[in-house]
């Protein structure tokens, strides 16, 4: 059933796939914290202004499919932009720094990384907001009464404990990037899932080229969890020694 | 913006090409979440309730059961039941079929541990009231803890059933005719109008999925209403 190995070119497909998953998600966490943080300040502001339209766009990017939004971002949002961008979107280019040099990515890599990106944003967003809402108000009040100005509360007595709050929520959101990353296969960027696939296609190993995959998944999500674990211990050591 | 393109194929949209071919669109989303869904909640129920009776080597095989489950893409989920369910049951499956497994398997295991979650919030008082009045422990979980166990459960039993609704887009890889797929479809056969037809799906998604977190909200409070 399972057959001769894979050839080593098949295993190298599947390790570039895997190297390529690893980097989308790896970007997609690191923008995704940052704008889900400064949407979720927004969704938490006073004025209703700021606070009423982010509400509507975090529900709209959590109730609908990251696919569909894959399919918009690749095939729709061109629309959008003006004929100039458009081009200089399709054209290859690239950055010069000195010795090093970055191509611009194929258009499927920008679709993708900005549809999963958004996408992980809204959940990070609320993520952090849920953090905020659990720390008991007394916090505030009572670092405001110990004459910090709003921002100092925020800062040194509020924001440490929502974080340490949304922690492990927000790594849950890592490991759904994780596993998102997987539908940008649709839209055609060639990472693990799409690798395996086309393994797949190419030597009829579904066995080998799906397994690999697989484990190879579970291995990122097993990292993750093992690194909430430690900075959970490195956490309570920290708090504990004081 | 010319939204006539959604206009004029919006029956098929809605139905795919039923009644005079295989039900489709809109109508097969539905029909994929409710099995999935159905599937899903009973899964976890059995499972969560297994993850709360059980202790030993069988729990420890059962929480690595539901940790795999958890941790699978859904991409490659559904690639293993469609690759796997025909060797399986020797026979063809229909990708309908494929996919409510997948989509049912990974529902299931994230709703385990929601219902383990769900019972462990009751005090140990309901245990020890129970087993005082003589009943075994499975009486107890099953006339004591679940009927108030259950109404704590009810906001992540919504929140997954939304994901499951978002999920069965996923469905597209296997060429099931649901709404992503029909609407590929029409965007490929229509070459022009990419943007109105993916943001009417959008559109169409987040009214299924807002319209089910109201729906289940109001029967969930009606439901926990009498149990306070």
């Amino acid at each position: 059933m399972f057959g001769e190995p894979l050839a080593g070119k098949y295993l190298a497909w599947l390790f570039e796939g895997f190297g390529v998953t690893l980097a989308l998600s790896a970007l997609t966490c690191v923008v995704a914290t940052a704008l889900g943080f400064a949407l979720c300040l927004g969704r938490i502001a006073r004025p209703i202004w700021v606070a009423w339209p982010l509400r509507a766009w975090l529900s709209v990017f959590r109730n609908t499919p990251l696919l569909v939004q894959l399919f918009f971002w690749y095939f729709g949002a061109t629309f959008f932009f003006p004929d100039a961008l458009r081009e200089w979107l399709n054209a290859p280019h690239a950055w010069r720094l000195g010795v090093f040099g970055i191509d611009w990515p194929p258009f499927e890599y920008v679709a993708g990384f900005v549809g999963l990106t958004l996408y992980t944003a809204a959940f990070v967003a609320e993520e952090f907001r849920a953090g905020v809402l659990a720390v008991p108000p007394g916090q505030t009040v009572t670092a405001r009464a110990l004459g910090m100005t709003r921002l100092q509360a925020w800062r040194h007595v509020l924001m440490p404990q929502a974080v340490r709050i949304a922690l492990p929520p927000l790594l849950g959101q890592y490991m759904n990037a994780v596993k998102n990353s997987s539908m940008t296969m649709a839209i055609g960027l060639a990472e693990l899932s799409y690798a395996s696939r086309q393994v797949e296609t190419e030597t009829f190993k579904t066995f080998q080229a799906f397994g690999i995959a697989t484990l190879l998944y579970v291995a990122v999500v097993v990292a993750i969890e093992f690194a909430g674990e430690w900075l959970r211990r490195r956490d309570a050591r920290a708090r504990g020694g004081r | 913006m010319d939204f006539t393109v959604v206009a004029d194929n919006f029956g098929y949209f809605m139905l795919g090409a039923w009644p005079a071919g295989p039900l489709g669109g809109a109508a097969l989303t539905l029909l994929l979440s409710l099995a999935s869904a159905l599937a899903s909640g009973a899964l976890g129920l059995v499972l969560g309730v297994g993850l709360s009776m059980l202790d030993g080597a069988p729990r420890r095989a059962l929480f690595l059961f539901l940790a795999f489950f958890r941790a699978v893409p859904v991409i490659m989920l559904i690639f293993w039941t469609y690759f796997l369910l025909p060797i399986l049951f020797g026979v063809g499956v229909p990708g309908v079929a494929t996919v409510v497994v997948a989509l049912s398997l990974i529902g299931g295991a994230y709703l385990a541990h929601s219902v383990h979650a769900g019972i462990l919030s009751l005090p140990a008082g309901q245990w020890q009231a129970g087993m005082a009045l003589g009943m075994g422990r499975w009486q107890v979980m099953r006339l004591v803890v679940l009927p108030q166990a259950l109404p704590v459960m009810v906001p992540s039993f919504i929140n997954q059933w939304v994901a499951l609704v978002k999920d069965t887009s996923l469905a597209y890889v296997i060429g099931v005719g649901e709404l992503s797929f029909v609407a590929t479809q029409v965007s490929n056969r229509e070459m022009v109008y990419p943007t109105e037809i993916f943001l009417f799906v959008a559109f169409v998604y987040y009214l299924l999925c807002v319209a089910l977190e109201r729906a289940a909200f109001a029967v969930g409070r009606r439901y926990a209403a009498p149990a306070r």
